[in-house]
């Protein structure tokens, strides 16, 4: 069933939202007793979903029209676990999964849910699945489990001969010990813990702007199915870099299945996921996102063309340039103007407030910026609308690796030692919770590069970085302010956290 | 009185600086070549706008080195080619224009400076920059003719250097596709012949001519390029080569891969 937008405006034109035809288009969190999508529910997937989070409204664009979720393969249990996609990129949570909405699904079935699967929904499958400290991760970081194959095998399944060795060092989920699942287990896999990516807004990751990725030194990687090149820009450790090998392993390694989609289904959920925009719509303080000038939602997404530098085009975040100079007589409350001004500093505090970055692999090194080069948020996160790296961007912030990261006791520890040339920044002995890129390119040099993260929809999926280490927006600020050294004011802080909660 | 203070501290080092200006100013549009430990001035002029010098040991010259394709790492020796010029306003030194920075195996004790008046440079896009697949690049005029392309490297590096080298690619491949070329070869070179620079002898080692050439092989068959059309071949001991994209450095366009393209 396909239900165009031009339908959908022309209902609301004529006001004659009847509650059918509203429920096809429309739907709000106040509509339905619960926010959670379960797989096989068979409901209609509106054009425009709204729902509350932290601090307003998050609105899920289907630019499609709505479709009927029915037998559809992402709203579907294809595998055993009786999971869908729809299961881990819930619409209220901006289509990832917040740890709130996964301990409220703990509490509500007592961890009967299928999001709580013992192959990752668990610390490692082995353990007693009735005890929440099994699931410990999932609900306390909202992290699921990866393995990593290891050696790892490039994207024609060709093993890669890594130039480091990887040793366990501490493991409290047993799962990298473990005699089934561990590093030394009849299929040897490294175990590492995860936040799962919002499955929105996708033309934005999957855009290219240049023919070559500046960090690698190299032109773009080609798919090898279709030979295009690919934007490098998705999953944290760019293991695979289409959206068709995305659906393909998320479906063995998340839903259990043994099998393979068929095309048909793999284009359903590409087609999709292609067609969903998220973003904040309204903010509880600041009131409409799109409003006095201000283009915020996810519509600008919808209708901008991706792949676009800031600097070569809109700025990042230019989009609350308009409540620089909110005029004097507009109709605002003192909060609410005092919250727009904030975050247009935010933006231009992202842009313009530069900072000392230092050992970051990926940003200061191999590409031949310097190590330190003074920069502001933008540097990296310089995509017009998005705030993702035009180029691949797979780079090391140090949330995974010491010294660096935080103390993070319920992740695993892993000792990487290069065989060849050291690390640039940590030398030849790395010791790191989840080495990231370097699982894919078997490259000590990538240990602790993540690929960048989406901005978008922040407010409705806590926590955040691959990790999970920052539980809110003030968090990932003051890690960073830690990490560079950046000395923000307490102003500058909460701008930056206003303007990330209404992306 | 802070304030004041400053300005005269800053005033002082200008004029110290002038100094040295006189004395590097009768060697304008000389090329010097030296390895040395990076200092890092933290000047601030907005992104990307801090100053990297370097000292030649020999002269007790300090250089601005910011210029480079490729700018330091502080803890690294860096080998330095540039051409002095006049000009040390932004940085405190005299700035080498065009410089060349390749960073060495070689440890250094990082230092960085406060900026101590200096701006720093306000960061402008270099004029050898990619420029997104949106923009389409013009066709070469025909009749067609064999041209040769160059790339220049870093010392024993194969690395595509960003706003340089990915410029040059680029402009081979779009050559390349523009005149459908019927045979490409790839040769890679490398300055494996020891030369004494500060004191120490430097030479490339005797496997990064061939890694060159495979890299820039591989970076040609990513960009489409038939592999079957392109012959690869290196060479050790390289000459100097005296073209237009060399920047008149004649060391550093020692460590090429030339790309010869027949229509």
């Amino acid at each position: 069933m396909q239900i165009r937008n031009s339908l959908y405006l022309l209902v609301l034109g004529v006001g004659v939202l009847s509650s059918a035809v509203g429920l096809l288009a429309r739907e709000s969190r106040a509509d339905k007793p619960s926010t959670w999508w379960a797989p096989n529910e068979g409901r209609i997937f509106p054009a425009e979903l709204d729902y509350k989070d932290s601090s307003g409204v998050t609105r899920t664009l289907l630019t499609d029209g709505p479709i009927d979720t029915k037998g559809h393969p992402f709203f579907t249990a294809i595998g055993p676990n009786g999971r869908a996609c729809v299961t881990c990129h819930q619409p209220a949570d901006g289509m990832s999964l917040s740890a709130r909405t996964i301990q409220e699904r703990w509490k509500a079935t007592a961890g009967k849910d299928p999001l709580f699967a013992a192959y990752d929904g668990s610390n490692c499958p082995d353990l007693p699945q009735a005890e929440r400290k099994s699931h410990l991760l999932l609900l306390d970081y909202g992290l699921f489990r990866i393995a990593r194959s290891w050696p790892p095998k490039d994207l024609t399944g060709k093993t890669v001969k890594p130039d480091f060795d990887i040793e366990v060092v501490r493991d409290p989920t047993g799962c990298n010990t473990n005699k089934k699942w561990g590093l030394h287990s009849d299929h040897p896999s490294v175990s590492v813990y995860r936040r799962p990516r919002p499955v929105s807004n996708l033309k934005y990751l999957t855009a290219i702007g240049f023919a070559y990725d500046p960090k690698s030194g190299m032109p773009l990687s080609r798919d090898p199915e279709t030979g295009k090149p690919v934007s490098g820009n998705f999953m944290a450790d760019s293991r695979v870099n289409t959206l068709v090998e995305q659906a393909r392993d998320a479906m063995h390694a998340h839903l259990e299945m043994m099998g393979r989609l068929d095309q048909k289904q793999v284009d359903r959920i590409v087609d999709f996921e292609e067609h969903l925009f998220t973003a904040q719509q309204v903010d509880n303080v600041g009131g409409k996102l799109n409003d006095s000038g201000a283009s915020g939602g996810p519509a600008k997404l919808a209708d901008s063309e991706p792949g676009k530098l800031g600097d070569q085009g809109h700025a990042v975040w230019s989009e609350f340039a308009a409540w620089e100079n909110i005029p004097k007589n507009a109709k605002l409350t003192p909060e609410q103007r005092a919250f727009r001004e904030s975050v247009a500093r935010g933006a231009r505090i992202f842009r313009e407030r530069t900072f000392l970055i230092s050992d970051s692999m990926g940003i200061n090194w191999p590409i031949g910026f310097g190590n330190p080069v003074r920069n502001a948020c933008a540097f990296c996160h310089n995509m017009s609308q998005m705030g993702n790296d035009v180029a691949p961007g797979q780079v090391d912030l140090g949330t995974t690796t010491l010294p660096f990261a935080d103390p993070q006791p319920d992740l695993p520890l892993f000792k990487i030692t290069c065989k060849d040339e050291p690390h640039p920044f940590y030398g030849r002995v790395i010791y790191t919770h989840d080495p990231g890129y370097a699982l894919t390119t078997g490259r000590c040099s990538d240990v602790g590069r993540i690929t960048l993260q989406s901005m978008r929809g922040l407010a409705a999926r806590a926590p955040y970085f691959s990790n999970g280490s920052a539980k809110t927006l003030r968090d990932v600020v003051d890690y960073y302010d830690r990490r560079y050294n950046i000395g923000y004011t307490e102003q500058e802080k909460q701008d930056l956290v206003n303007l990330m909660s209404v992306l | 009185m802070k304030n004041r203070l400053f300005i005269a501290r800053a005033v002082s080092s200008v004029l110290a600086v002038s100094g040295v200006l006189v004395g590097v100013a009768a060697q304008a549009q000389d090329i010097v070549q030296f390895v040395s430990c990076p200092i890092y001035r933290d000047a601030d002029s907005g992104k990307k706008s801090g100053c990297w010098l370097a000292s030649d040991r020999e002269s007790g010259a300090r250089y601005d080195v910011s210029k480079s394709p490729t700018k330091p790492l502080s803890d690294h020796a860096v080998l330095v080619e540039g051409r002095v010029t006049d000009e040390s306003a932004a940085c405190g030194s005299p700035t080498l224009d065009p410089v060349r920075v390749s960073v060495l195996d070689m440890p250094c004790t990082p230092k960085m400076l406060p900026a101590e008046g200096y701006p720093g440079r306000k960061f402008v896009l270099p004029k050898r920059n990619v420029r997104p697949l949106t923009e389409p690049r013009s066709a070469p005029p025909k009749p067609f003719a064999a041209k040769t392309f160059y790339l220049f490297f870093d010392f024993n590096r194969d690395f595509i250097v960003y706003q340089l080298d990915d410029y040059f690619l680029d402009r081979t491949i779009a050559y390349i596709r523009g005149v459908k070329a019927s045979k490409i070869v790839v040769t890679g070179y490398a300055a494996t012949d020891p030369m004494e620079i500060s004191g120490q002898e430097i030479a490339e080692n005797d496997r990064i001519a061939r890694i060159r050439a495979e890299e820039i092989t591989k970076a040609l068959v990513l960009l489409g390029v038939d592999p079957d059309k392109i012959e690869t071949h290196w060479h050790n001991g390289a000459k100097a080569v005296d073209v237009v994209d060399s920047d008149g450095l004649p060391d550093s366009s020692r460590r090429r891969v030339e790309v010869f393209v027949q229509p």
